[in-house]
């Protein structure tokens, strides 16, 4: 077809443009989001980050359709994106989903400004949801908010170690611990790889470890196992009551974990500096990394030569994965996140969510989840404990056992507390960190300037002194309400 | 008794056309007005009265109270926002320099009849139809340690690259961004340039080679003076544009190591779309409207103090 735009009258030219500007409004408002409405009662709408688990439980999604008879419309954002998106249909009371994915960070902000509902009800009507069946530290550092279930686990994340069997069997280092050890401790674990220091394997030059140096969530996730592991507090009273969040960072404990932290970077690539999330995780899988921890979803992810790519990489046989190492005399503390699913206090199909939620949650679908075949299997991050004792999912994914264990010693709210203004804090904190990896400045110092910045902004943004209602948040408050919502 | 004269409607006709046509340039710009006001205008105000407020997502939905000029001064005061001022200024500054001198030598080359020229002139114009989330993706794997094209190429010239790569050395990293910038901006400035040239008339330029003035001569006496004001507009706008600097910060380093790579750009959208602190966010960005804005008013006083308009 062509235009003889030579031959258009100005007339027609304005004419044609207003109705091309016209077709153009009208195809926005087809892609933009549509709203939950009464009139789509048989529908769902559900609005997910793209983590491993999306990709699984897309795929188990026509299950969910014939079984229920609602239809599944299901959309997923990047990290950032997703939380930008929420927020501003929260504040602007929009209804643009019926589930949404929670990150374990989001979850004090979202339930003290009443922009989730608490699924208790739900849950204590509910006979056939086997609360029971969830580890319990997953749902308090989870899903637990002010004696309130927010959300439900959709995919947990521990953190654990992953080395390489085979070169560790060639140099001939005792491979680590795969249960909690008392002599399994960070200085073992720096020995272990300074005995990889130097050395070559299969022609390539070795690194013995990788960490994750990018600011401010990334390399906050993974130093603030070690911190966690040494027994670092980030606040003087959270999450027990009453919350006194001044800072702790000048304790010793800080400054012990940011010099272990220093000397894992050195014995790392040097560009990790700049390496997020899966920079980190998948580095490993290239096969010049001797050992390293991180969380435990890349126990599966580096069987794959990249990010999600399903292309088998060079270690897929070649690894296993091992317990965290522990600080002397210091209890170990695991990392403990991942992704929860929540419903909108602005949904009018709140049902229809819990539904989804309960369904998505559940051991059948979590099951058949795991044992989707592409990518390579990739979904293992279970809350549920039946599924780490079940043979068929054990026999694709044979590391559960060590996964278990760093689930059972979890704890979210002491590693990262999900405190209104995290995020704030943690930007100051990743790019103190991310400076300390290739600066000279003293860690006592550096932390000292922190703590007096994280003080500042809690003041600024009237969390000291604390100006709501505490709340004791114990893991043993947590198994209370389990039980009590379980058997009602 | 006062008599009340009611005009018929064929005599009210004339009236409301006459009416209508003495304002019909205010009705034509009306709609080019209203959105100006709520495009422009409305947020910037919006910006202006949260900016005083301690109003942050996180802790409550609304505004928690009047903070008179806190937000300013904790914006100045933050040190990773002094760093991100800097950083931008050196950005915008170096590269709108670079990209106009480079662009300028390319539109020179480009009147050139040489062969060829046309799918030159095709291939320039890719780099700056990419989008620079794009751009900084490819580039991320450009600069790699690892075996990435420009850390090749600088190694095979004997260049030293950092142990920690390009983009993870403070020494070097905001000049790998700078690059980028350049990289896919100058084509930008050649295609404008050489499109203004391209109207300087024949016969002057003859007329001066008549002359024997040289090619610089030429060049800075004839062509740059006749094509001043078009140059003039596009370096204003190219600075407005790299002042805001966001996407490939964030891809290619956000914003570190360090503070070393943080642009304006980047530390705004961390503390309104990370941090959601509304109101200091209104500030930062206040600060950065008011700086840009000198920055532009002086430029545009000197360079047109000598035009008429």
């Amino acid at each position: 077809m062509t235009f003889d735009i030579g031959n258009m009258s100005r007339r027609n030219m304005l004419k044609s443009a207003s109705v091309a500007a016209l077709l153009a409004s009208s195809a926005g408002s087809l892609v933009a989001p549509r709203r939950a409405s009464a009139q789509d009662a048989k529908t769902v709408r559900v609005l997910s980050v793209e983590d491993p688990f999306f990709f699984s439980m897309k795929a188990m999604i026509p299950e969910f359709e014939k079984e229920t008879g609602i239809k599944v419309e299901l959309e997923s954002l990047s990290y950032d994106a997703l939380q930008t998106r929420l927020v501003s249909a929260f504040v602007a009371k929009t209804s643009d989903a019926d589930v949404i994915a929670v990150d374990q960070m989001w979850l004090g902000q979202y339930l003290d400004n009443g922009w989730i509902i608490s699924l208790n009800d739900y849950i204590a009507k509910d006979s056939d949801i086997d609360l029971a069946d969830f580890i319990p530290e997953v749902l308090y550092s989870s899903n637990m908010w002010r004696g309130q279930i927010a959300t439900l686990p959709v995919a947990a994340y521990a953190q654990g170690v992953m080395y390489r069997k085979d070169i560790f069997e060639s140099f001939g280092i005792a491979a680590p611990p795969t249960k909690a050890a008392e002599d399994w401790t960070w200085t073992k674990y720096i020995e272990t790889l300074k005995a990889l220091e130097g050395k070559s394997f299969d022609g390539k030059p070795l690194f013995p470890t990788v960490i994750c140096g990018s600011q401010p969530s990334p390399i906050t996730h993974m130093f603030t196992q070690l911190s966690a592991s040494h027994g670092a507090s980030w606040f003087k009273s959270f999450p027990g009551a009453p919350w006194d969040f001044s800072p702790q960072l000048t304790g010793p404990a800080w400054a012990k974990s940011v010099d272990v932290y220093r000397q894992l970077y050195k014995l790392s690539p040097p560009e990790a500096i700049n390496y997020v999330w899966f920079d980190a995780g998948t580095r490993f899988a290239k096969g010049d990394i001797g050992m390293f921890y991180w969380w435990t979803p890349y126990f599966y992810l580096v069987k794959n030569s990249g990010y999600m790519t399903g292309k088998k990489s060079d270690v897929i046989n070649k690894y296993a994965t091992a317990a965290l190492p522990k600080a002397e005399g210091v209890s170990q503390t695991v990392s403990l996140g991942g992704w929860s699913l929540g419903v909108p206090s602005s949904s009018d199909r709140q049902d229809n969510g819990y539904a989804f939620i309960k369904w998505a949650t559940s051991k059948a679908t979590q099951k058949k989840m795991a044992e989707w075949p592409d990518l390579n299997f990739q979904f293992s991050d279970f809350a549920r404990k039946s599924l780490y004792e079940d043979a068929d999912v054990k026999k694709i994914y044979p590391y559960l056992d060590v996964q278990y264990d760093m689930m059972k010693q979890g704890n979210g709210k002491i590693t990262r507390p999900p405190v209104p203004g995290y995020t704030a804090v943690e930007s100051v904190l990743g790019l103190t960190l991310n400076q300390l990896l290739t600066g000279n400045e003293d860690p006592k110092t550096a932390l000292e300037r922190t703590n007096s910045l994280f003080e500042s902004i809690l003041k600024g943004n009237l969390m000291i002194p604390y100006q709501k209602e505490s709340y004791a948040d114990t893991l043993d408050g947590a198994k209370a309400l389990i039980g009590k919502l379980g058997k009602a | 008794m006062h008599a009340t004269t009611l005009r018929s409607p064929q005599a009210l006709a004339p009236v409301r056309r006459g009416f209508v046509r003495r304002n019909l340039p205010y009705f034509l710009i009306a709609p080019s007005v209203i959105m100006l006001l709520a495009l422009i205008a409305y947020p910037l105000l919006f910006a202006l009265k949260s900016s005083f407020y301690f109003w942050n997502l996180q802790v409550g939905p609304q505004p928690l109270a009047f903070v008179e000029l806190d937000n300013y001064v904790q914006a100045l005061n933050a040190f990773d926002f002094r760093a991100a001022l800097t950083n931008t200024l050196i950005l915008s500054i170096l590269g709108t320099a670079i990209e106009f001198s480079l662009g300028l030598a390319i539109a020179l080359v480009l009147l050139k009849a040489l062969p060829g020229m046309n799918v030159v002139r095709a291939l320039l114009i890719l780099p700056t139809t990419i989008a620079p989330i794009v751009v900084g993706f490819l580039f991320r794997y450009l600069y790699d340690p690892g075996g990435g094209l420009v850390t090749w190429l600088l190694q095979s010239l004997w260049l030293p690259v950092p142990a920690e790569g390009i983009l993870g050395s403070p020494a070097t990293a905001l000049a790998a961004i700078l690059f980028v910038d350049i990289w896919q901006w100058t084509p930008f400035f050649a295609i404008v340039l050489y499109a203004s040239l391209l109207s300087v008339p024949d016969e002057i330029i003859e007329a001066a080679r008549l002359d024997r003035a040289s090619a610089w001569t030429i060049l800075t006496r004839i062509k740059l003076p006749l094509i001043r004001r078009t140059a003039i507009i596009i370096v204003m706008l190219r600075f407005m544009q790299i002042f805001n600097t966001f996407d490939t910060v964030l891809v290619l380093t956000r914003g570190g190591p360090g503070t070393s790579t943080r642009t304006l750009g980047y530390s705004l959208y961390e503390q309104g779309l990370v941090n959601f602190n509304v109101g200091l966010v209104s500030a930062q960005t206040w600060i950065a409207v008011l700086i840009v804005n000198i920055i532009v008013a002086l430029y545009v006083f000197f360079a047109f103090r000598n035009e008429e308009w």
